[in-house]
């Protein structure tokens, strides 16, 4: 058997491992493992490599943006900016027919833009919006699918945990891909807002109304708000202008929404433990899976599949839009039973090398930012779309009088807009470019 | 947990151990969080003070440095938290629906498993940290020795082991009684 029929095997023992619930990370560790062994007939690379790999991954200057981030967010929930951004965006929106809602995916864009996150926006915010929606009238159904796909936002409106593992493992500019993913998040708030009108005039009954907000209620909202700006602009702005690194920026962020909290008087010592503990569960659970990846694809190297497909996909003369297409399905497909850093771990050193040899009319480094923007999304959507999207498992366990079925159905119209999205900014790499073009 | 009921009842001793274990496991995360603090703390002093270098002030030395020394502690000390709570990410499609008996068995196999990688890391880690003690290597700026920094992640991966020890025995007493373990979340 060669090399490459071996890591070709590996793919479904790795699924196999999955299905039996061994967690993610854990199982890409043992398959590569196994590979390498099978490979070299011994595990002297193995040992060699994990005296420095696990000390090396963790202490990472560029991976240590993620327990940085996610501490931000939590410090930014304690803070209140989650109900501050809510409210704003309820009295402004909240009357117009499906309004809430629209305004609970407003306030998800708001908080996307300073977690990295999205599961912790679609938890920080389902605690927010979800009792708010049910006062309102709205159905289990709208209510749970809506934030469910509000959470998305958190990883597509900057800064964004997956667009950083992106970067690393493309060696592409972080702030650069930050730009470029704006109005592409932007795009999709608006999509998630256009499926909420659409669908309260199909079920008209799934949404009560909401008085008119004075204007005087309404500005006074927005006062609230400007922390949540003022750190936006703070971390992505210093990123751009290259006044911090991107860590530097994530440090600056979590400071910033810490002393908010500790203003507002929502951290305390017992808060702070709290968010600490989240944050370690979380941070654990990702280092945990980027190690996993790190063995699978050292052995994924080893066993040169990548090179090999690269070097057939090139020379078989396919279509590159073909390729593309082909690429974007088989993300749609993973996304329906994987989570969305492993596939983009495991993926993205196979499918990268393959794609930036064809020939979109991009120069190397636009393609590598549109196609980061492209497969951000298609994997964003595997978080909402059935049976195994965990935003819908977070929001749903939050709602406990709402069945899955019904989230699972309440979740499809956007499902379709993120559809419709991924296919205008394929066929469009400009608008994804667009933003970074302009600025630099 | 440890608190004794009117009944008569009492914790068993697994339980007892458990509570210990969380207890020990929830410490060592909050050393590691409070490390990531001080270098938020750290960086936003370097970060003013290279802003204000014109007003005489200077950015922290070697602050990156710092921040890798921090962040590599930090993750090392959250892996026995995650792991006592069974929360690492994995797909629960398939195993819902084989019942209670079958789940416990893919416990210890996720169990075992991830004891034998914890394993392997704490004693390849250790041995990583001897041969950076041989060589007497240090950092490039603060000069501080690179053992330092590995024995600080040795402490995480040590509590980790003992950590995933105790996981097997829990899911090996969840089996033998019938009993899920009164405290962590097995499944949610």
């Amino acid at each position: 058997m060669s090399s490459q029929e071996i890591a070709l095997l590996a793919f479904p023992a790795l699924l196999v491992l999955i299905f039996l619930r061994i967690p993610i990370g854990l199982a890409m560790l043992v398959t590569g493992m196994g590979g390498i062994y099978v490979l070299n007939g011994s595990f002297a690379m193995i040992t060699g490599q994990m005296k420095h790999l696990t000390w090396g991954t963790f202490s990472s200057y560029s991976l240590s943006i993620i327990p940085l981030f996610l501490l931000m967010g939590q410090f930014a929930s304690l803070g209140g900016m989650s109900q501050a951004l809510f409210k704003a965006a309820e009295t402004w929106m909240g009357h117009h027919r499906g309004g809430v809602a629209m305004a609970a995916v407003g306030a998800c864009a708001g908080f996307g833009a300073i977690c990295g996150s999205s599961l912790a926006t679609a938890a920080t915010m389902g605690q927010v919006a979800l009792p708010e929606l049910k006062r309102y009238g709205y159905s289990g159904e709208l209510a749970t699918g809506t934030l469910a796909a509000g959470g998305t936002l958190g990883i597509l409106i900057p800064p964004s945990v997956i667009l950083v593992i992106y970067a690393i493992l493309t060696e592409q500019n972080i702030a650069k891909l930050f730009v470029a993913a704006f109005i592409p998040g932007i795009l999709a708030a608006i999509g998630y807002i256009i499926a909420i009108a659409i669908y309260v005039r199909i079920k008209p009954q799934s949404a009560g109304s909401r008085a008119r907000a004075p204007y005087c209620e309404r500005f006074r909202s927005l006062v609230a708000v400007w922390p949540v700006l003022v750190v936006f602009l703070l971390v992505v702005g210093g990123i751009y202008g290259g006044v911090f690194t991107p860590t530097e920026a994530a440090a600056v962020g979590a400071f910033g929404t810490g002393l908010v909290a500790l203003i507002n008087g929502g951290l305390t010592p017992m808060s702070l433990k709290r968010a600490i503990l989240a944050t370690a569960s979380s941070t654990a659970m990702i280092f945990l899976i980027v190690l996993g990846a790190g063995i699978f694809n050292t052995f994924l190297a080893l066993s040169q599949l990548p090179q090999t497909a690269a070097a057939l996909v090139s020379d078989g003369g396919f279509n590159p839009w073909l390729v593309m297409f082909a690429v974007l399905v088989l993300y749609l497909v993973l996304g329906c039973v994987m989570d969305s850093l492993s596939m983009i771990l495991l993926t993205v050193p196979i499918f990268f090398p393959i794609m930036v040899g064809l020939d979109f009319g991009l120069s190397p480094e636009e393609f590598a930012l549109w196609f980061g923007i492209i497969v951000l999304i298609v994997v964003e959507v595997g978080l909402i779309t059935p049976p195994v999207g965990m935003n819908l498992f977070v929001i749903n366990s939050m709602s406990k009088e709402t069945p899955m079925s019904a989230t699972y159905r309440g979740v499809l119209p956007f499902v379709l807009t993120d559809l419709v999205r991924v296919a205008i900014l394929t066929a469009f790499p400009a608008i994804s470019l667009l933003a970074v073009r302009l600025l630099y | 947990m440890t608190t004794e009921h009117a009944d008569g009842w009492q914790p068993r001793r697994i339980d007892r151990i458990d509570a210990g274990m969380r207890r020990l496991a929830a410490a060592i995360a909050i050393l590691g969080g409070m490390g990531l603090v001080l270098v938020i703390l750290a960086t936003v002093a370097s970060v003013t003070g290279r802003a204000l270098i014109p007003l005489g002030l200077r950015p922290i030395r070697g602050d990156f440095e710092l921040i890798e020394l921090a962040a590599g502690f930090a993750v090392f000390s959250f892996l026995p938290w995650c792991q006592i709570n069974r929360q690492h990410a994995s797909v629960e499609l398939l195993t819902a629906r084989l019942g209670d008996a079958v789940n416990r068995w893919i416990d210890l196999v996720c169990d075992i498993l991830m004891f034998l990688v914890a394993a392997l890391i704490a004693v390849q880690h250790g041995r990583g940290m001897l041969d950076k003690y041989g060589y007497g290597e240090t950092t490039f700026v603060l000069q501080y020795p690179i053992w330092w920094a590995y024995a600080a992640g040795l402490a995480g991966a040590a509590v980790f082991l003992v950590v995933s020890l105790h996981c097997v025995m829990r899911s090996i007493d969840a089996i033998a009684t019938g009993l899920s373990p009164t405290t962590g979340s097995a499944h949610h």
